[in-house]
């Protein structure tokens, strides 16, 4: 019970600094989704069931909060989510570059399965001026926020573990 | 291990089972949602709640932070800017006295205008903006005003600068406003300019987030870059005259009957920090009264007749002081006639 009131308040936390917060050092309206970075991290530290039942919750969050086109950020947190999860028992996990590494890759997946979502609602989508637009200031971002995004959420996988152990 | 193997299958199984089932369900929730079969008001406005505070210190955290940048940057140029505006004080010095002559005639031409009398028609309620998503494919944002406030949703949201958007869903303490940079979002528009009054609608752009299209326009229409646009009326939503932003740029539309131009909003939304939700709006207030016809040959000058009057009050009032003074002066030779008389009496 403890564990999850201190996981909400981390997912809480960091949703109203990404939205309050690091609007302030936005460009051109874009900022960092910390969100994205949070569900990379725990599917790499905790597999890929936790991912997708993270990236269920926060993307829940997102939809009900932001108003933004419901289920689809949902469904690619939890795409994220399981992607990463796949790769949890294949990697080291004590290293650190992997997750800024993968930051770019979760930036293509969450937009890979938005961007399906948008088209097949009927919204006509040019990829290329998307990509200049948002991707790429996006990506700046992430891979900025990555390092201590992980940083939090291995701290608190580790105190999860030693507690339980 | 085989035994092992055979009791693990089973639990695996189920939760690849309960994975695919919660990817299903979600494929399908959002073609639904869209559609506007899926709505959970309570959830939504129990999540707000919960969230506001978070929002709230972060917010405010953030304004902090940007109060101090703000601070850190300006004296990295003060010194520059002392010297420059030692310089300035002089001219200024020079052009405060006519300056001040064209703040009284501003004040006078603003009257005049009658500028306040615009925003009479409007009850404002003024939020402060505690949240926004980064652009992505939709833009909205959160304000710190709820329906305790008197806030609704649907309501019009502006600016000094014109208009925002409008409130989405109002929960007790904030609400949320899709602005007009979003995809979902349509606006009444007409074409300012009196020889046009073209009407469309004016729509985010998906592959634009920063700068919304006019489309609807008939081929043929009256449209001009620079032409302001300003809000219809049309729909209820949004009363009417609101300023939207003017047109950048005019493209013809794919199908070749119609065209659309891109707004240059005159809202930053960059910048946005806070709003005004209009609660309440009415008509415009009466145009004044036309001045009455008068009988030829007897005719009057208002202005002139008052200053007669005035003049006459003031001759009047100088006529009373003269009157009083000449009779203090005669009672006073009275008086001293009296006294000399009646020394003469007795020696």
């Amino acid at each position: 019970m403890k564990v999850f009131a201190m996981l909400a308040l981390i997912v809480i936390s960091m949703y109203a600094a990404q939205t309050s917060l690091l609007t302030y050092l936005d460009y051109n309206g874009v900022s960092a989704n910390l969100m994205l970075l949070l569900i990379m991290s725990a599917g790499f530290l905790r597999g890929h069931y936790f991912g997708v039942a993270l990236g269920f919750c926060v993307g829940l969050l997102q939809d009900f909060t932001s108003g933004d086109f419901f289920g689809c950020t949902t469904f690619a947190y939890m795409t994220v989510g399981f992607i990463f999860g796949k790769f949890s028992e294949s990697v080291v996990k004590d290293q650190f570059l992997l997750p800024v590494l993968s930051a770019p890759i979760a930036v293509a997946i969450y937009f890979f399965v938005t961007t399906i979502f948008i088209y097949m609602l009927g919204y006509p989508i040019y990829i290329l001026h998307v990509a200049q637009t948002i991707l790429k200031p996006l990506i700046f971002y992430q891979l900025i926020f990555s390092l201590p995004v992980h940083k939090i959420v291995y701290d608190f996988d580790k105190f999860v573990r030693e507690s339980y152990s | 291990m085989e035994k092992k193997y055979k009791k693990k299958k089973p639990k695996s199984t189920k939760k690849i089972i309960a994975v695919i089932a919660v990817f299903a369900v979600m494929f399908f929730t959002i073609f639904l949602a869209e559609r506007g079969k899926i709505q959970m008001p309570f959830v939504d406005k129990t999540v707000m709640v919960v969230l506001s505070p978070f929002q709230n210190f972060f917010s405010w955290a953030g304004n902090q932070i940007a109060f101090l940048q703000r601070g850190i940057t300006e004296i990295k140029y003060l010194q520059k800017q002392n010297k420059q505006l030692r310089e300035e004080v002089e001219l200024l010095r020079a052009q405060n006295l006519t300056a001040s002559e064209y703040a009284s005639e501003n004040q006078r031409l603003r009257a005049l205008l009658g500028y306040k009398q615009a925003s009479v028609q409007f009850d404002l309620v003024a939020a402060g903006v505690i949240g926004r998503e980064s652009i992505t494919w939709s833009s909205v944002i959160i304000i710190n005003r709820g329906t305790l406030d008197g806030v609704a949703n649907n309501m019009a949201v502006v600016t000094e600068m014109g208009l925002v958007g409008h409130v989405l869903e109002a929960s007790a303490n904030t609400s949320k406003v899709q602005l007009i940079l979003d995809p979902r979002s349509s606006v009444g528009t007409l074409v300012q300019r009196a020889d046009s009054r073209v009407a469309g609608i004016v729509e985010g752009d998906i592959n634009n987030p920063t700068h919304p299209r006019m489309v609807n326009i008939p081929k043929d229409a009256n449209v001009q870059v620079e032409d302001a646009v300003v809000t219809s009326g049309f729909g209820g939503v949004y009363p009417k005259g609101i300023v939207v932003g003017k047109i950048k740029e005019i493209h013809n539309d794919e199908g070749g009957l119609l065209k659309y131009g891109v707004i240059e909003t005159s809202v930053n939304f960059e910048k946005l920090e806070d709003v005004a939700v209009i609660v309440a709006s009415r008509e415009a207030p009466p145009e004044p009264l036309p001045s009455i016809l008068q009988t030829h040959g007897t005719e009057t000058d208002p202005h002139e007749t008052a200053e007669q009057l005035k003049h006459a009050q003031e001759n009047l009032q100088q006529a009373q002081e003269t009157v009083q003074q000449r009779q203090q002066e005669q009672l006073q030779q009275a008086q001293e006639q009296l006294q000399r008389q009646s020394g003469g009496e007795t020696p």
